[in-house]
């Protein structure tokens, strides 16, 4: 036995190796958002300000996600323009029951029409439906270009399934106690009723001898002895069963359902925010990615356009939060809750920190370094048929408002040796 | 061999061996379980690709394309059974047995696919019935013994039984609520509760807007127009049945080449 053993260590290392990896990286991975092509995630949507009200809840307890997502102006060609989209939300499928959820202030419960190069603020209601632990990320259903998600959270929900109710009135008064099971009664007994009349229609022939004998008589055309007067009229009083069960059914559920709605279709109207100019032109002059070094390098002349100085407080890309650490106000823009992950914790590295002063054109060296980028699958970048990056770049003066650009240029990768 | 051998039975006016009639009755079962297996796999994929997302969720069961697919898609199979089931050996239960499947299947795949794996409710994921109308179509076949008759009646049958018929279950999912100040159906606002994370409110084709009906009834409407194709979709698939019910070889030509004797002339049943 222990012989048996020794021979195979290596086998059944290799095997419960996998099987780690395999449970450690089904955590890691969550469900694919990082499969998602870079430019699916760099020049689409850029969520911002996001905020999670909590990240462990019990179920039935509330989880509110919100913030703000701008649609970057140079969407990817190749993808259709957001004309009809869908807030929905990432997660391993209905482990939340979604209540509310709104673009600005008008309810997301359809789709609409979302306009590029404008910031719209979100807010998604959720009531805690699943125990475990589920990535939740905010998410664009667009049509056309498919899901596009924000960054995601871990959310532990505790407590049992069988606890969660998810109770509503309808207008007429009714009140439902839970939406999961509302109605279900009635389907199981309908589905289970239709399915006795059916199986004790079929067995009065499937009780007398069957296939062969039945085929043999068909054959020499014996009609009257396989179809007899009984037959038919065991088959005629069911037909007219049927049909009165049927209309007795649909009359009982007009009666006790008088004022029914069609399902609503339509679409949603929603306002983005007011459009502010950006303080700050970012014209990129070149961009780089050292693939060893897991680093983005972007020279930028930045002009100032607006009354006060700034500095660069935050780089924000693909849900990846590059924050200048030598800017306070930058790092107090943090919400506690925000995924440590998407975090790098070296920061973003500005050539020169010092206020750009009103009017002034400066040009150098934005560094984001963090094995962030190949954890998030980022560096696939260079597969994409169009090789650009795209981000907001936040800066901030010296009273603490922000001013968002947008920044956008194509990238040269870099491989280690030689250039 | 059994002692029951001399004995003879007379079944259907055909002489049986009471030890055939035995073996037959075994044959009977396992045949049964085969094509209850076999029809409930075929026919639930059928079904899954072609009525899809109308009959997985509430909120797609909608009164024009709901009411005018389902129908017009699940009458296939039954037409196709009906004809090996009623000329090949006279029973008058072919759309029954093949519409039983197909909601066992559907049932099965709620239970395990979307209930216990996926976590939607089943509020949301409930399927539709068609036994009403399949037993209309076999009784009207049993009756009148002539297929285009029961495409011209039983099929019709078949479509405008199905929306009445599946009210009663959906009618509770129609009551109005007010949710964020709009008005839906309990059926939409269980759908957007439920999430399907890859499948978004606009990717559900339902009846939008108005139908330009009388008086709003759309599901009728629909009904009717899925009665008449339920009509010609009766008469391709009884086709259908009858084709899978000839038996046809095909000549092997590699076999002269390789010294054998030739296969006789292509066999085919006239058609
Ligand atoms: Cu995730």
């Amino acid at each position: 036995m222990f012989k048996f053993l020794k021979k195979y260590a290596r086998q059944m290392r290799l095997v419960v190796g996998l099987g780690l990896l395999a449970s450690v990286s089904g955590q890691v991975l969550a469900h694919g958002e990082r499969n998602q092509e870079p430019f699916l995630r760099m020049r689409t949507v850029h969520f911002y300000d996001m905020k999670w009200n909590t990240t462990e809840v019990p179920v039935n307890g509330e989880i509110v996600v919100s913030g703000t997502f701008r649609l970057f102006p140079e969407w990817p060609g190749n993808l259709p323009p957001p004309k009809r989209v869908f807030l929905g939300n990432g997660t391993p499928g209905p482990v939340l029951a979604r209540t509310e959820s709104w673009i600005g202030d008008v309810p997301a419960i359809q789709s609409g029409q979302l306009e590029l190069d404008r910031d719209y603020t979100f807010r998604s209601v959720y009531k805690a439906r699943i125990p475990g632990n589920h990535h939740v990320h905010p998410m664009l259903n667009v049509e056309g270009a498919g899901p596009l998600l924000g960054p995601g959270n871990w959310l532990a929900i505790t407590g049992n399934r069988e606890d969660f109710r998810l109770p509503i009135d309808t207008i007429d008064g009714t009140h439902i106690e839970n939406l999961e099971t509302w109605g279900v009664g009635t389907v199981f007994k309908w589905h289970a009723l239709w399915f006795a009349i059916a199986l004790v229609y079929m067995l009065w022939w499937l009780r007398k001898p069957l296939l062969m004998p039945r085929f043999l008589a068909t054959e020499a055309g014996n009609d009257d002895l396989l179809i007899t007067r009984g037959d038919r009229m065991w088959g005629a009083a069911f037909m007219v069963g049927t049909l009165v069960i049927v209309v007795a059914g649909a009359n009982w559920a007009e009666a006790k359902y008088p004022r029914t709605v069609p399902l609503q279709g339509g679409e949603a109207t929603w306002e983005p925010l007011p459009k502010q100019a950006a303080s700050v032109k970012i014209a990129v002059k070149r961009a780089t990615y050292d693939v060893p070094g897991r680093s983005m390098k972007i020279n930028v002349t930045l002009t100032n356009n607006g009354p006060k100085p700034v500095q660069v407080g935050e780089f924000l890309t693909a849900g990846l939060r590059f924050v200048n650490h030598d800017v306070p106000v930058a790092m107090a823009n943090i919400d506690p809750l925000f995924p440590k992950d998407l975090i790098p914790p070296s920061g973003l590295k500005v050539g020169d920190n010092t206020p750009i002063a009103p009017g002034e054109s400066r040009t150098m060296m934005l560094e984001a370094t963090d094995a962030a980028w190949e954890v998030e699958r980022l560096t696939s970048l260079i597969n994409d048929p169009d090789n650009r990056v795209g981000a907001l770049v936040f800066f901030f003066d010296a009273d603490g408002n922000r001013s968002i650009s947008t920044l956008s240029g194509p990238i040269v990768p870099f491989f280690g040796a030689g250039k | 061999m059994a002692s029951n051998a001399h004995e003879t039975v007379d079944i259907y006016g055909v002489k049986w061996s009471k030890w055939s009639a035995a073996l037959s009755r075994r044959f009977d079962i396992i045949v049964a379980i085969i094509l209850f297996l076999a029809v409930t796999a075929a026919f639930h994929l059928h079904v899954m690709l072609l009525v899809g997302d109308w009959d997985f969720w509430v909120d797609w069961k909608d009164r024009q394309y709901w009411v005018t697919l389902a129908p017009v898609i699940t009458i296939t199979f039954p037409a196709a059974l009906q004809y090996v089931f009623w000329e090949k050996l006279r029973l008058p239960f072919g759309a029954t047995f093949a519409v039983v499947c197909l909601i066992f299947g559907e049932w099965m795949n709620r239970k395990f696919g979307f209930y216990d794996w996926s976590y939607f409710p089943y509020s949301l994921v409930w399927p539709a019935t068609y036994i009403p109308g399949a037993i209309v179509l076999d009784v009207t076949l049993m009756l009148t013994g002539n297929f285009l008759l029961t495409s011209l009646t039983g099929a019709i049958a078949y479509a405008i039984l199905f929306y009445p018929s599946n009210w009663v279950m959906l009618a509770a999912y129609h009551l109005p609520v007010e949710v964020m100040g709009s008005l839906v159906s309990v059926a939409d606002y269980i759908g957007y509760a439920f999430t399907r994370t890859a499948t978004p409110e606009y990717l559900r084709f339902i009846e939008r807007g108005t139908l330009r009906t009388f008086g709003g009834h759309s599901a009728w409407v629909a009904s009717a127009f899925a009665g008449f194709l339920c009509m010609l979709m009766y008469i391709a698939w009884w086709y259908f049945g009858m084709l899978m019910t000839k038996v046809v070889t095909v000549p092997n030509k590699m076999k002269t080449l390789m010294g054998l004797k030739a296969d006789p002339k292509r066999s085919v049943e006239a058609i």
